[in-house]
């Protein structure tokens, strides 16, 4: 992985320069994301706000390589997005983030420990290295008691948190999380919140959320509308 | 990522049932053609075994039948010693050959032959190996007896039925004439039938074979040999065997090479072959159809999970190599399904169609036919690598496309889609 720039003494994870991103739906052109221009600094927990349709799950999936983007440059860890082959995206997801979805995205026929291998599995690590590992971080996120437990039989907050558990398997300096909380109740959502703020001490989370309260526990809160950043 | 996509196997036990059953059914009617042509085969091989190294000797100019106009003409009974003394002669085999009228214009063959020769059909196929339906074949024990086996279609006409061989009698009348068979001055003779045959055609199964010393007393034949048989002891000698014999006989005798005498055998073997080679081609079209359809609707309905895994950092290669092995386990276990069912049902299905694909052409009292056959379900090396390369080619082809249609897409674009 290459190394972060550092700008002005601020040590920047991610920068967005004009970064579009448009899709058609029928006969319109929709745009997701117009012009975004964002830097993001290592470490910390930066959320996404905005209202349905904003646009901010389409950053999230631009930053993250998950979506394609229709106009600019993103950089992230020192790689330029716009430039890599599929090959070198795929090794960006797989070495630079980790994703956790709103609907926890859990293969069914696994079991925690092993969703949480998962992505140790596609790194190549081996696999009693990938076995103690996910173990610690299912232990991290209190689920130690729920190794052998397939998806269906955990509680949505218990799924979430083998979801973030899963998004640390190869430590990346970054973890996306859209909308971690949007199936779960407050008092659940609080909880993933915490969980996500204290990984935020070591490497750079970003949220997408529409919940304003979860959102003021950020160090910073980016508002967006219409695909547009919005002071 | 190949572990995976073999416990994917196991997500849904309803449809993994219901897949093994869509692709087992095809796979066992692959397999019932497979045999029906096998068998068919098999038939034809020993057929040609029979043949390929044997000649066929008459009286010059003759049929060699004892009561056929004009035809009347045998070899000398000293031949047949000649002929043993030969080199590379296996075996010679001397037949007696008689007619007698039926119904209308119609007659049976009376063939005498030793029981522990080969009982060579008539007209067609004259490696013989008709298969006793009901009752026994001749045996050392008969010779000199009056005791005959009869081929189904001379049952029919004598209204001899299953239930009485072994104790139901068969007259020849030797003064019956007919435009072809002259009247012989010998009394009427009285057989045992101890057996009724089936040999796959109509003409074949419209004779009797009685043990050659019978034949001689019934009709006053001491000496003499209508057809005789000479096998060689290789195909690769038959023809130094086919000098020796012009040389030694001179212009006595015929000499039929008889290497097409499995020609009509092989154009029917080819016409059943085709036929097979087409169901087994309808076959794996259809496993592959169900194996297309189902992985497609299987990777529709995990494109998500394509997604998920894409965004978690799996290569496409690793996605499709899952998905890949899920596709072919399935296709194994259809297979496999498939071939239970051939070991249970096989045999017995591939009778029925083959008695089926033939029988409207045969008369009526023909549907034993496909008896005649040994259809039982086998499994050979050849059966085991359709088996396999069906499956690999069901798998890859059904599956592959449907994979590719979401592997291109970027994770997110794979976990929208519908």
């Amino acid at each position: 992985m290459n190394e972060p720039t550092v700008t002005n003494e601020r040590v920047e994870l991610a920068q967005l320069r004009g970064v579009s991103k448009f899709y058609r739906k029928g006969d319109e052109t929709i745009k997701a994301l117009d012009g975004i221009d964002m830097t993001v600094a290592e470490k910390g927990m930066v959320a996404i706000v905005g209202p349905s349709g904003s646009g901010k799950s389409s950053l999230l999936h631009i930053l993250g390589a998950m979506d394609r983007l229709t106009a600019g440059e993103v950089i992230v860890a020192g790689q330029s997005l716009g430039t890599l082959p599929e090959a070198g995206l795929t090794d960006f997801r797989r070495k630079t983030v980790g994703i956790v979805f709103q609907s926890f995205n859990l293969i069914p026929n696994l079991d925690a420990l092993e969703n949480v291998m998962l992505p140790m599995e596609f790194n190549g690590i081996a696999r009693e290295a990938r076995r103690q590992r996910a173990q610690q971080l299912l232990s991290r996120v209190g689920l130690a008691a729920r190794l052998k437990h397939k998806p269906r039989e955990l509680s949505g907050g218990e799924q979430q948190r083998v979801a973030i558990a899963r998004a640390l398997a190869n430590d990346p300096p970054l973890i996306l999380a859209d909308e971690p909380t949007g199936n779960l109740d407050s008092k659940t959502s609080q909880m993933i919140y915490e969980l996500l703020k204290e990984i935020a001490r070591e490497r750079t989370v970003i949220v997408v959320t529409h919940a304003e309260a979860l959102a003021e526990l950020s160090n910073r809160i980016v508002h967006i509308k219409d695909g547009k950043l919005v002071a | 990522m190949l572990f995976i996509g073999a416990r994917n196997l196991w997500r849904s036990k309803l449809r993994l049932v219901l897949v093994a059953g869509l692709i087992g059914v095809p796979f066992f009617l692959l397999l019932v053609m497979q045999s029906i042509g096998d068998a068919v085969q098999r038939q034809t091989e020993i057929l040609k075994q029979n043949v390929n190294n044997t000649l066929q000797l008459r009286a010059r100019g003759s049929m060699g039948h004892v009561n056929m106009v004009g035809n009347e003409d045998i070899l000398p009974q000293d031949a047949l010693a000649k002929i043993k003394a030969i080199a590379h002669v296996a075996r010679a085999e001397p037949y007696l050959l008689a007619m007698t009228p039926t119904e209308g214009h119609n007659f049976a063959m009376i063939v005498g032959v030793d029981p522990q020769d080969t009982r060579r059909l008539e007209s067609h196929g004259e490696a013989g190996n008709p298969k006793i339906l009901f009752g026994r074949d001749l045996t050392d024990e008969d010779r000199g007896k009056r005791v005959a086996i009869i081929g189904q279609g001379v049952a029919k006409w004598a209204g001899i039925k299953p239930e009485d061989v072994g104790r139901a009698t068969l007259t020849l009348d030797l003064k019956r004439t007919h435009p072809v068979i002259f009247a012989l001055d010998r009394p009427p003779v009285t057989l045992t039938v101890a057996g009724i045959y089936a040999s796959g055609y109509v003409f074949g199964d419209m004779q009797l074979f009685m043990p050659i010393n019978t034949f001689r007393e019934v009709y006053g034949i001491a000496e003499g040999i209508s057809w005789l048989y000479v096998r060689a002891d290789s195909a690769a000698n038959l023809p130094a065997v086919e000098r020796q014999l012009r040389t030694m006989l001179g212009d006595i005798a015929d000499i039929i090479s008889p290497t097409t005498v499995a020609e009509f055998q092989t154009t029917a073997t080819a016409a059943v072959q085709r036929l097979a080679a087409g169901g087994i081609g309808l076959a794996a079209a259809l496993m592959v159809v169900v194996v297309f359809f189902v992985m497609l609707l299987v990777v529709r309905e995990r494109a998500w999970e394509i997604g998920t895994f894409k965004a978690l950092g799996a290569s496409d290669s690793g996605i499709v190599a899952s998905f890949l092995t899920e596709a072919v386990l399935l296709c194994a276990i259809g297979a496999l399904t498939g071939a239970l069912l051939f070991g249970l049902w096989g045999g017995a299905l591939a009778q029925l169609i083959f008695g089926l694909g033939i029988t409207p052409f045969l008369p009526a009292h023909y549907t034993t036919l496909a008896a005649t056959l040994a259809l039982a379900p086998r499994f050979g090396s050849a059966t085991l690598t359709v088996l396999i390369v069906a499956s690999l080619f069901a798998a890859l082809a059904g599956s592959a496309w449907s994979i590719r249609q979401i592997i291109r897409l970027s994770p997110m674009e794979a976990i929208r889609h519908e």
